[in-house]
C-alpha cells in the first residue's frame, strides 16, 4: 500500500478555551473518496483547514501526501481546496478567476478549465458576484480541479446548493476523480449527500474521530439485531453495541462485529450507511467513548 | 501572483493614473500663468533689489487663479497619504478576510509569504510613486510662493513639500494593512488607521520635528516698526512681542530680552505708557530701552536635513509595520 494521503497523530486545535479538534489520530489511505461526516460544530472545518494548511494545529502532527500542509509551493500545488461557502472575488470575472489559477499554479490545466466552463454553459466575462450559489460552487470547484491536485479537499461543498446543483456538483467531482485518479476528502453534516460518492468514511463528533473506515468494511461488519426484549448487557460475545433501543417487548440493536452473527433468537439485518452513521452520532450524544478505527 | 495583485489593484491604479493626469494638466495650465506672473512682475530678471518685484509677483498671484491653486494643491498633498492608508491599506487584507477569499488564494500554489510580499510591493510601490510625483509637482509649482509669501519650513507648508509626503503615505499604507489584518474588518480598520495616522503626523510639528536639526538662535535688536504688539498688565508689568522672523525660518520661541539678557517684563514708565498718552509714545519709549529679541528657530537652510530625517522616521515605521505583516501572515493569520 502506498503512503497515506493524510496521517494525523494526536491532532488538536483549541480556540481560546474551546476545543475544536481533540486528539485526532487518523490515517486515510490513498485513492479514496473520503466522506467526513459529523454534526455542525464537530470540527470538520477545523480538520480540513489544518489539512490544507489554512490553520496551524495547537498540538499533534499531520502529514498530507507525506508533507507538512502548506509547507511550500510544491505542497500547495498537490492539494486542491474548495472552502465552505465557496468564496470567490465578486468583482472579478470568471475568466479573471481562471487567469488567477493559471498564474498561481504550475500544473494548471487550462483545457480542463475551459472544457468545464463550456459544459456548465458559463459566460467567462460574467462577474463572480453575479453567479448563483451553484454556479459559484462550480467555479470554485473548477479552480480547484484545474490545478490538477493529487488530493482534493472540499468543505461542505454542497451544503448551500439546491438538489439539482448538488447532483451536478457531485457529478463533476466524480468525473474528475474517475479521469484523473485523485484522492478526495469532502465533508458534510448529512451522510445522504455523500453516500453515493464516497467509499471511505470518517465520522467526527464533538471534536473527536468516532469512526473511520472503508465503507464496504463498515457495512459488512455492522448489523441490526432485532429480537425479544433482553438485557442490554446480554449480547453475543465479540460484539460491540453501537446503539440499542427497547420497547416493552422488543429490543433493537445496531452492533459491530467482525464475525457473522448466528443467533436463532435474533433477526440479523444489514444496516444502511445512514443508519450506521446515525447510530454513532446518537451514541456520541451519550457518554464519550474511545475512537474506533478500522483499518482495511 | 504579481499578475493577480495588479488585477485586483487595476481599478485603483487607473483612478490614480487619471487623478495624477488631471493634476498634471492643472499644474501645466496654471504653471504657465504662474511663469507669466513671475516674468511680468520683474521677479525673473531682477538682481539684488527685488523687493518691489516680489511684492508685485505675490500681488498678481493673490488676485489670480493661482491663489486657489496653491491652496488646493497644499490640501491635496496633505489628504492623499491618509486616503491611501484608508482606501488602499485597510482593505488590502481585511476585505479578503471578510469575504473569506484568503482561503481561495492561500490554497493556490503560492505561499502566504509571496502573497503578502507581492501585495505590499505592488500597492506600496504605487503609493510611493504616485505620492512622490504629486509632491514633486506641488513642491516645484509652489516654490516661489513658498519662499516669498510663506516659508517651506513652517509646519503648515512643510508637510506637503519635498519627500515627507512619501514617508507619510508609506506609513499610512502599511498602517492600514496592519490594522486591517488585526481587526479583520474593513470599516473599523479604516477608522483606526485614520486616527493613528492623524496622531502620528500631528506629533511631528508638535513634538518631534524641531529636534530633527540643530536649532538656530538669534538676538537681533528689537525693531519697533515690525513689533507684533505689547501688553501692559497691572502693577507696572508689561510684555512685548517682537515681529522679526529671521530669514523665513520656523520660529519656535520668541522672547524680548533686556540688554542684561533677562526677559523684559517692565517696569512700565507711566509718563510714556498710560491711557492718556497714545500708544505711539509708549512704542517709542520701548525703542529707547535697548531691547533685543531672543529667537530660536529652524532656518529654511535646514529644510532638507529635516525632510530626510522625518521621511526616514516614517519609512522605518512603515518597514517595521511591513515586517510585522510578514510575521503575522506567516504565523498568526487564519
Amino acid at each position: 500500500m502506498s503512503s497515506p494521503v493524510l496521517h494525523a497523530e494526536g491532532l488538536s486545535k483549541r480556540y481560546g478555551r474551546r476545543l475544536a479538534l481533540s486528539d485526532c489520530t487518523l490515517t486515510i489511505p490513498p485513492g479514496r473518496v473520503v466522506g467526513l461526516v459529523g454534526p455542525n460544530g464537530a470540527g470538520k472545518t477545523t480538520l480540513l483547514q489544518i489539512a490544507v494548511g489554512l490553520l496551524p494545529p495547537t498540538s499533534g502532527t499531520i502529514e498530507v501526501l507525506g508533507g507538512r500542509p502548506a509547507s511550500g509551493p510544491g505542497q500547495l500545488a498537490a492539494v486542491g481546496f474548495v472552502a465552505q461557502d465557496t468564496p470567490t472575488y465578486p468583482n472579478l470575472s470568471i475568466a479573471d478567476h481562471l487567469s488567477f489559477g493559471a498564474h498561481t499554479n504550475p500544473g494548471w490545466d487550462q483545457a480542463l478549465a475551459d472544457d468545464r466552463l463550456a459544459k456548465l454553459g458559463l459566460d467567462p466575462s460574467q462577474r463572480a458576484g453575479r453567479l448563483s450559489g451553484g454556479q459559484r460552487a462550480q467555479l470554485a470547484l473548477t479552480l480547484a480541479i484545474a490545478k490538477r491536485p493529487d488530493l482534493l479537499v472540499l468543505d461542505e461543498p454542497v451544503a448551500s446548493l439546491d438538489p439539482l446543483a448538488r447532483r451536478e456538483f457531485l457529478q463533476t467531482l466524480m468525473a474528475f476523480v474517475a479521469e484523473h485518479g485523485a484522492s478526495v476528502i469532502l465533508s458534510s453534516h448529512l451522510i445522504s449527500d455523500l453516500e453515493r460518492v464516497c467509499d471511505y468514511l470518517v465520522v467526527l463528533v464533538d471534536s473527536r474521530v468516532r469512526l473511520a473506515g472503508d465503507v464496504e468494511d463498515l457495512l459488512g461488519t455492522h448489523y441490526r439485531l432485532t429480537g425479544p426484549r433482553r438485557d442490554p448487557r446480554d449480547t453475543p460475545p465479540n460484539v460491540e453495541v453501537v446503539e440499542d433501543s427497547h420497547t416493552d417487548r422488543q429490543s433493537t440493536q445496531i452492533v459491530r462485529s467482525s464475525i457473522p452473527i448466528n443467533d436463532p433468537l435474533l433477526s440479523v439485518d444489514q444496516v444502511s450507511l445512514e443508519d450506521l452513521v446515525l447510530a454513532y452520532l446518537s451514541q456520541a450524544a451519550g457518554a464519550p467513548r474511545p475512537a474506533l478505527e478500522m483499518t482495511s | 501572483m504579481t499578475w493577480f495583485a495588479w488585477r485586483q489593484f487595476r481599478t485603483p491604479a487607473r483612478v490614480t493614473a487619471a487623478g495624477l493626469a488631471a493634476v498634471a494638466a492643472l499644474l501645466a495650465w496654471t504653471g504657465r500663468i504662474l511663469a507669466d506672473q513671475w516674468a511680468s512682475s520683474g521677479a525673473a530678471t531682477c538682481h539684488l533689489q527685488c523687493g518691489t518685484a516680489y511684492d508685485n509677483f505675490i500681488q498678481q498671484v493673490t488676485s489670480s487663479v493661482n491663489d486657489h491653486t496653491y491652496q488646493y494643491l497644499l490640501f491635496l498633498v496633505y489628504v492623499v497619504p491618509p486616503l491611501i492608508g484608508i482606501f488602499w491599506g485597510a482593505p488590502l487584507i481585511a476585505r479578503e478576510l471578510e469575504a473569506g477569499t484568503h482561503r481561495l488564494t492561500w490554497t493556490q500554489s503560492v505561499t502566504r509569504t509571496r502573497w503578502i510580499a507581492t501585495k505590499l510591493a505592488v500597492v506600496g510601490g504605487t503609493t510611493a510613486a504616485a505620492v512622490g510625483l504629486l509632491s514633486w509637482g506641488a513642491t516645484t509649482w509652489s516654490q516661489h510662493i513658498d519662499t516669498l509669501k510663506y516659508s517651506r519650513v513652517t509646519p503648515l507648508i512643510y508637510g506637503a513639500r519635498g519627500i515627507v509626503p512619501v514617508g507619510y503615505a508609506l506609513f499610512a499604507f502599511t498602517l492600514g494593512v496592519t490594522t486591517g489584518m488585526l481587526i479583520r474588518r474593513t470599516v473599523p480598520a479604516m477608522a483606526t488607521t485614520l486616527a493613528i495616522y492623524i496622531g502620528a503626523v500631528l506629533a511631528m510639528p508638535l513634538a518631534v520635528r524641531s529636534h530633527l536639526a540643530p536649532l538656530a538662535h538669534a538676538t537681533p535688536p528689537l525693531d519697533i516698526s515690525t513689533i507684533q504688539g505689547f501688553e501692559i498688565q497691572g502693577a507696572g508689568v508689561m510684555s512685548v512681542v517682537g515681529g522679526a522672523s529671521p530669514a523665513n525660518g520656523w520660529v519656535l520661541s520668541n522672547a524680548t530680552i533686556t540688554p542684561a539678557g533677562n526677559v523684559f517684563v517692565g517696569p512700565v514708565n507711566p509718563t510714556y505708557c498710560s491711557p492718556t498718552v497714545g500708544p505711539q509714545t509708549c512704542l517709542h519709549w520701548i525703542g529707547t530701552l535697548g531691547l533685543r529679541q531672543d529667537i530660536t528657530y529652524q532656518p529654511t537652510s535646514h529644510f532638507w536635513t529635516m525632510q530626510w530625517a522625518e521621511t526616514g522616521i516614517f519609512v522605518v515605521a512603515a518597514a517595521l509595520l511591513a515586517s510585522f505583516c510578514f510575521w503575522f501572515t506567516r504565523s498568526r493569520l487564519t
